[in-house]
C-alpha cells in the first residue's frame, strides 16, 4: 500500500493538529459567535458541529435573535423597541488545517507527463471570520469571510441574513437573504450544510458533473431572497428566488452560469419530535434559466435546469450516544436550448441524478464514526462530457460513485479532528481510463486529516 | 425586478424596526424563548428538558436565581440555563414563574408494574436501611410538591433520574436536603422511584 509509506506525514500533522489544540480556551464554545451572544455551550444547537439540533433549528428558524448579551437598546414614544446591540459583537473564527494524499498523484499542473507533489498540507486549508446573531430585535445574520487556503483568496462565504417573527405559539414567519441556495435550510440533508462529511478536501479531485442545487448556482454566485413559515415547529414552507450576484461587480459574457431574471427556489418539510428522536422527511427545488456565458454574450437562449430532490433526516440525542442517519436525493432535467445551439453539448436535453446516504455515531460527543454512500448519474453527452487528462470524461458519461468513511475526535465540543477516506468505483464515468488519458477511479481515492477549531 | 427586491428588503426592514418589545412580558418570554426547549404552555418534548407546566413557584424561582447566579451547576444547568437567565431580572423571574405554575400540568403515564412496586415503597416509605427517607414526606403523596419543594408529578423519568444522579454525583449540589438523600441509592432504585413519582 502507497498509503502506508506516508505514515510519517501523517505523524507531523497530528503533531501540528495537536499543538492547534492547546491554544484552545479551557471552557470550549462551539460555534462561538452563537455561544457568545446566547451564553449557551455550543451542544445546545450542534450534535457535533454543524449538525443541528432541534433546538439549533429553533434559534436558526427565529432568525438567530435569542440574545442573553448587555444590550445597546432603543425606544420610541409607544414603548416599541427601536434598537438592540450587543454591547460586544458576536464575532468568531474559523481555523481548518488539513492534509491531502490520493491515491496516485494528480498531474503537472504545467508539465505534460509530470506528477504534483502528493500529500498535501494546507495551513490553513481555510480560515473564517463571522459574525453571527442578532443585530436588531427580530432581524440576525450569519456572515462569514473566508481565506481559502487551496485558492489562496479573501472572499464571501455563506451569508443568511433573517427576519422572524412569530405570530402565536404555533405559527411562525420569516425571510432569508443568502447567497447560497439551502444555506438557509434547517437540516443537514441539504447540498449548504450536509452532514456526515460536511467537509472534505479542498485539493482532492472532485466529481466534474453536480446539479445546479448541489453548489453549481452557489458556485457561479447568487443571492437570493425567499419567505418561509412554520408551523408548531413541524411543518415547514418557503418560497424565494435567486439572481446572479456574481463576486465580480458587472456581469456580463465573461462570467459563466448567469441567471436569466430570476430562479425560482421552494422547500417544503415535516418533522416530527418525540422523546430523544427526530425525524424530517422533506422536498426542495429550483427551476434555473442560465446563460452559459463564458465569451458569450447574455443573449438568446438559455440553458434550464429544474432540480427537485426529496431528503429525509433521522437523528437520536442521548446523554452518552448520539446517531443521525441522512439521506437526499436530486434528479436535474436540463434543457441546453443555449449548448446545444453553440455546439458545446451533444443532446439538447439531459438529465442528473444524485443519491447520498450518510449515518454516524458519537459516543458522548467525543469519539464518532460516519460512513456514506454517493452516487452522481446522468445521460451520455459526448461534447459536454469530453475527454481531458485528469479532469475530463473518457466514455462521455458523468457518473461518478464511491463510499466515503470518516473516524472524528472531538476532545472540545469546538474542536474536531477528522479522518476521511473517500473510494471511487467509478469517477466521470468509468472505474477504469475514465479521463481517457488512462487514470483510474480508484487513482483519486483520497486520504484526508483534518484539524478543525472555532474560537 | 430589482426594485421590488429593494422595495421587500425595507418592508421588512420597517418591520423589524416597529416590532413590539415585550422581553419583560412573561408569557411572551415562555412562548418565544423558553418555548424552544421547555415547549409550549410548558410541556417538553425531550426529557433532557424538564416540564414546567405546573411547577411549584417558589422552586422555579429559586432554580432560575440559582442559574443566573451558577449555583447550580449540572452540565445542562450551564450548557443552557447558565446563558438563558442571566439577563433575567428578579421581577421578571418571578412572573414566569408565576407564568408556568398556572400552566396545566402534564399527566403522569404509569411505567412497568414491576419498577412501579418498587418505587412506590421507596417514595411512600424510604429505604431506612440506607438512610433514604420516603420523598412523600416533602413532595407530598401525590408528587405535587409544595413551595421550594418541586411538583414530580408528570415530569420526565429520565429528567428526574439525571437530577438524582446529579445530586449524588454533585454535579447539582444546589439543594442540600436531596445530596444527602441521593447519596446511597443505586441507580436501579432511581429508575424505580423516578417512574412512580413521574406517573402520580
Amino acid at each position: 500500500m502507497k498509503m502506508q509509506s506516508k505514515c510519517g506525514s501523517f505523524f507531523a500533522l497530528l503533531a501540528v493538529a495537536c499543538s492547534a489544540l492547546l491554544l484552545a480556551p479551557d471552557n470550549a464554545q462551539a460555534v462561538p459567535s452563537f455561544a457568545r451572544q446566547t451564553g449557551m455551550a455550543c451542544e445546545a444547537c450542534h450534535t457535533v458541529f454543524p449538525e443541528l439540533t432541534p433546538f439549533g433549528r429553533r434559534f436558526k428558524l427565529n432568525g438567530y435573535v435569542i440574545d442573553n448579551l448587555q444590550q445597546v437598546s432603543g425606544m420610541n414614544t409607544s414603548k416599541e423597541q427601536t434598537l438592540a446591540l450587543n454591547q460586544l459583537p458576536p464575532l468568531s473564527m474559523m481555523f481548518q488545517t488539513s492534509y491531502t494524499q490520493t491515491q496516485t498523484a494528480v498531474p503537472d499542473s504545467a508539465v505534460s507527463g509530470a506528477q504534483a507533489k502528493n500529500g498535501q498540507v494546507l495551513f490553513p486549508q481555510q480560515a473564517s471570520l463571522f459574525y453571527a446573531g442578532r443585530i436588531a430585535p427580530n432581524l440576525g445574520a450569519f456572515v462569514q469571510f473566508t481565506y481559502n487556503g487551496a485558492s489562496g483568496s479573501f472572499g464571501w462565504d455563506n451569508t443568511d441574513i433573517r427576519y422572524a417573527k412569530m405570530v402565536n405559539d404555533h405559527f411562525l414567519w420569516g425571510m432569508s437573504f443568502n447567497n447560497n441556495p439551502t444555506v438557509q435550510d434547517l437540516w443537514n440533508t441539504t447540498p449548504a450544510w450536509q452532514t456526515p462529511f460536511d467537509q472534505r478536501s479542498s485539493t482532492a479531485p472532485s466529481r466534474g458533473a453536480t446539479t445546479m442545487i448541489d453548489g453549481g448556482l452557489a458556485g457561479a454566485g447568487v443571492a437570493g431572497l425567499s419567505a418561509y413559515a412554520s408551523w408548531d415547529n413541524a411543518f415547514y414552507a418557503e418560497l424565494g428566488a435567486y439572481r446572479s450576484a456574481p463576486a465580480a461587480a458587472v456581469i456580463d459574457s465573461t462570467s459563466k452560469n448567469v441567471v436569466n431574471a430570476n430562479a425560482p427556489y421552494w422547500r417544503l418539510a415535516y418533522e416530527r419530535q418525540w422523546d430523544r428522536q427526530s425525524w424530517e422527511v422533506g422536498a426542495y427545488g429550483i427551476d434555473a434559466n442560465l446563460y452559459p456565458g463564458g465569451g458569450v454574450a447574455l443573449t438568446g437562449p438559455t440553458n434550464r435546469y429544474r432540480d427537485w430532490a426529496a431528503d429525509s433526516q433521522y437523528e437520536y440525542i442521548g446523554d452518552e450516544h448520539l446517531f443521525t442517519a441522512t439521506a437526499t436525493y436530486i434528479r436535474e432535467n436540463q434543457t441546453l436550448d443555449a449548448s446545444y445551439a453553440t455546439g458545446a453539448s451533444s443532446n439538447l436535453r439531459n438529465n442528473l441524478k444524485t443519491l447520498r446516504l450518510g449515518a454516524s455515531y458519537f459516543f458522548r460527543r467525543t469519539y464518532g464514526a460516519a460512513l456514506g454512500y454517493f452516487s452522481t448519474a446522468g445521460s451520455a453527452d459526448a461534447l459536454l462530457y469530453a475527454p481531458a487528462l485528469f479532469s475530463g470524461y473518457g466514455n462521455s458519461r458523468p457518473d461518478t460513485k464511491g463510499w466515503t468513511a470518516e473516524l472524528d475526535w472531538v476532545p472540545y465540543e469546538n474542536t474536531k479532528l477528522a479522518l476521511q477516506y473517500t473510494n471511487y468505483s467509478r469517477f466521470n464515468g468509468a472505474a477504469n481510463n475514465y479521463d481517457g488519458s488512462g487514470r483510474n477511479a480508484s487513482d483519486n481515492n483520497t486520504l484526508y486529516l483534518l484539524g478543525w477549531i472555532n474560537f | 425586478m430589482n426594485k421590488l427586491l429593494a422595495r421587500i428588503t425595507a418592508l421588512v426592514l420597517a418591520a423589524t424596526a416597529g416590532a413590539a418589545f415585550a422581553q419583560q412580558d412573561p408569557a411572551a418570554l415562555a412562548q418565544g424563548v423558553c418555548s424552544a426547549c421547555h415547549g409550549p404552555d410548558g410541556h417538553s418534548i425531550s426529557p433532557v428538558f424538564p416540564n414546567l407546566a405546573g411547577q411549584q413557584p417558589a422552586y422555579i424561582t429559586l432554580q432560575l436565581f440559582a442559574f443566573r447566579d451558577h449555583r447550580r451547576g449540572d452540565p445542562n444547568a450551564q450548557a443552557y440555563m447558565w446563558g438563558m437567565a442571566s439577563q433575567l431580572s428578579d421581577d421578571t423571574i418571578k412572573a414566569l414563574a408565576t407564568y408556568y405554575a398556572a400552566q396545566k400540568p402534564a399527566p403522569g403515564q404509569p411505567g412497568a408494574s414491576a419498577l412501579m412496586a418498587a418505587g412506590e415503597k421507596i417514595y411512600t416509605q424510604g429505604v431506612p436501611a440506607q438512610g433514604v427517607p420516603a420523598c412523600a414526606t416533602c413532595h407530598g403523596a401525590q408528587g405535587l410538591g409544595d413551595k421550594a419543594f418541586p411538583r414530580l408529578a408528570g415530569q420526565h423519568v429520565d429528567y428526574l433520574v439525571a437530577q438524582l444522579e446529579g445530586f449524588k454525583s454533585g454535579t447539582r449540589s444546589n439543594a442540600p436536603i436531596m445530596l444527602a438523600v441521593a447519596r446511597t441509592l443505586t441507580p436501579e432504585q432511581m429508575r424505580a422511584v423516578a417512574t412512580y413519582a413521574s406517573s402520580r
